[in-house]
């Protein structure tokens, strides 16, 4: 790869600036992000208030677990539509033909868009990430607080979902050139696929091929059930790393060729 | 906003900012564009003229690298594409169909991603190029609040980020009102003045006869004619002739040395002739031969007459 098929600094700003500009885009992801943490929360503990013998506080350690689990699918959602309007948006509007002609590699414009798309996104995650810790913190009650290394563990693993399957959205809009199908396929993958592979024990080692069993191997052992769907398959550290970025190669490595060779 | 005179010593040797030979693209079993060698000249507002479906866009669409060529080889200001893509679209500007831009950015905003796709001088020529088509008033607006005539002229902006020696605009007459039409004969004729070359493909003879001072004629993805509007519109005057006869009146006026070609569009006769001072004698020779003249109107040949004649001798051998 030469040089000139690396995405300037100045090519990813502006791969931002498309994202940041688009209102309807960032009004989707924040209601994904920050708007269901803060709903949730908030409805947790008013129910507490309302009725503290039925309904324990929004806080500690089990809450911080289920807010998380829906984090990462909800953000999953997120990364779906950004990821999907990152890799395919040019090419929707017609001025990915535009960006072709200046001379510029393909490469380069197709890697542009995964920084920017993750420059977009995870300031969002990490806020409703932010809500989700302090409120866990904050409205904890009786029950047991969570650590310091228990948030920030947590953080990273909402964090590495959402980009995980922003990666996979970039990759599967470029592929297939369409956004509203990219967005179909990664939610139906992530949230029907996944979770029903994953229970076919019969499958044994097939299921760790997965990358959301992968992801979900990850999960803060602290956190127990509450932030997994689905059976609890055990897979090392590095067995994760290696089946998730096998997939963000291939699958990058695969919509990265269909850019370059399709016609613009 | 100067236009800097070469790149490479190709460029400054090559008098020709376009050089196709044999180009052709197929797909499937259909051959869209077929064995197509074609000559811009440095400097000259040249039109790519064809009606609809001869192959135009995706001529344009393989010369800057859209789409690959099936055969032949091309070079844009000296530089072999695809071989040397990146060096050779560096200084050509182009709009392929029509204009396309993100609607929910401004006009400054778009210029600004396509000139972080170019090199750094780029971000610098973005107000140049709003003040040169006249829209820096409206550069902060939404492009989705544009109208059509403004979205071209944001695409001629946006090709000059690339201080082009070469324009490339694919019928960029579409759609656009008389005054829209008349401002941008007025960019071309400017550019060429600032020492730039323009490819303008579109299938209205009419503009690229008052646009142009080259053109190439396509029909059915081959050039059929290629050279100066001047060379190819001829000298010659024609005589457009109304007979009860027409078919005595044709085989009698081709027979005449005076007349250099006779078209019949089936009620009148459009008749070529070198020199106009030969009209009386062919009226003269007609009432003798007991063919009655109602009409008899003498023009300078056009580029339309021309291209009629080409496509009349295409269709008949065909």
């Amino acid at each position: 790869m030469t040089a000139y098929a690396l995405p300037t600094p100045r090519l990813v700003s502006a791969d931002v600036l498309k994202l940041r500009r688009n209102r309807s885009l960032a009004a989707v992801t924040a209601v994904l992000t920050v708007g269901a943490v803060a709903i949730t929360v908030a409805i947790m503990e008013l129910l507490h208030v309302a009725n503290p013998a039925k309904h324990g506080p929004a806080g500690g350690v089990a809450n911080l677990g289920h807010v998380a689990f829906l984090v990462a699918a909800l953000g999953t959602a997120a990364a779906a539509i950004v990821g999907s309007r990152a890799g395919a948006g040019d090419k929707d509007a017609g001025v990915y033909r535009d960006l072709v002609v200046t001379g510029r590699s393909r490469v380069s414009l197709f890697l542009s868009r995964i920084p920017a798309g993750l420059a977009f996104l995870v300031p969002f995650v990490a806020a409703a990430y932010a809500v989700e810790a302090v409120s866990a913190v904050v409205f904890t009650g009786a029950k047991p607080a969570p650590d310091t290394r228990l948030l920030v563990l947590t953080g990273l693993w909402t964090v590495l979902e959402v980009a995980f399957f922003y990666l996979l959205s970039v990759a599967v809009a470029a592929l297939l050139g369409s956004r509203s199908y990219a967005i179909g396929v990664v939610l139906a993958f992530r949230l029907a696929v996944t979770p029903i592979v994953a229970s076919i024990s019969a499958l044994g080692i097939v299921r760790e091929l997965m990358p959301g069993v992968a992801l979900q191997a990850l999960t803060p052992s602290a956190l127990g059930d509450a932030a997994r769907q689905g059976p609890a398959i055990p897979m090392s550290t590095a067995a994760v790393a290696a089946v998730l970025l096998a997939w963000a190669v291939a699958a990058l490595a695969l919509a990265g060729w269909r850019d370059v060779t399709r016609d613009a | 906003m100067g236009c800097m005179k070469t790149t490479s010593n190709h460029a400054i040797q090559s008098p020709y900012v376009v050089e196709t030979a044999g180009l052709t693209k197929r797909f499937g079993e259909r051959t869209v564009v077929r064995g197509v060698d074609l000559r811009v000249p440095r400097g000259s507002a040249f039109g790519y003229l064809g009606p609809n479906g001869a192959g135009k866009t995706t001529l344009i669409r393989m010369l800057l690298g859209l789409t690959p060529a099936t055969a032949g080889s091309m070079k844009l200001l000296g530089h072999p594409v695809p071989a040397q893509r990146a060096q050779a679209l560096a200084r050509v500007g182009a709009i392929v169909e029509e204009p396309r831009f993100l609607g929910h950015l401004t006009g400054r905003e778009n210029l600004t991603i396509v000139a972080a796709a170019r090199g750094s001088e780029a971000a610098s020529r973005i107000d140049p190029a709003l003040e040169q088509v006249g829209l820096t008033a409206r550069a902060n607006d939404r492009v989705k609040t544009y109208s059509l005539g403004m979205k071209q002229r944001l695409g001629i902006a946006r090709c000059l980020l690339a201080d082009p020696q070469l324009l490339i605009l694919d019928e960029p007459m579409n759609g656009l009102d008389p005054a829209g039409i008349q401002e941008f004969r007025g960019f071309v004729r400017r550019f060429v003045d600032e020492g730039r070359t323009i490819v303008l493909s579109s299938h209205l003879l009419d503009e690229i006869e008052k646009t142009c001072d080259h053109v190439a004629i396509v029909d059915g993805g081959t050039i059929v004619a290629q050279g100066s509007i001047a060379d190819l519109r001829g000298d010659g005057h024609v005589v457009f002739v109304g007979v009860d006869d027409t078919d005595r009146a044709r085989r009698l006026l081709a027979a005449s040395p005076a007349v250099e070609r006779v078209v019949d569009d089936g009620e009148t006769l459009a008749v070529t002739v070198p020199d106009a001072r030969v009209v009386p004698d062919l009226n003269r020779r007609l009432v003798e031969a007991g063919i009655a003249v109602d009409r008899l109107e003498l023009q300078q040949a056009s580029l339309e007459q021309r291209f009629l004649e080409i496509t009349t001798r295409l269709e008949n051998a065909a």
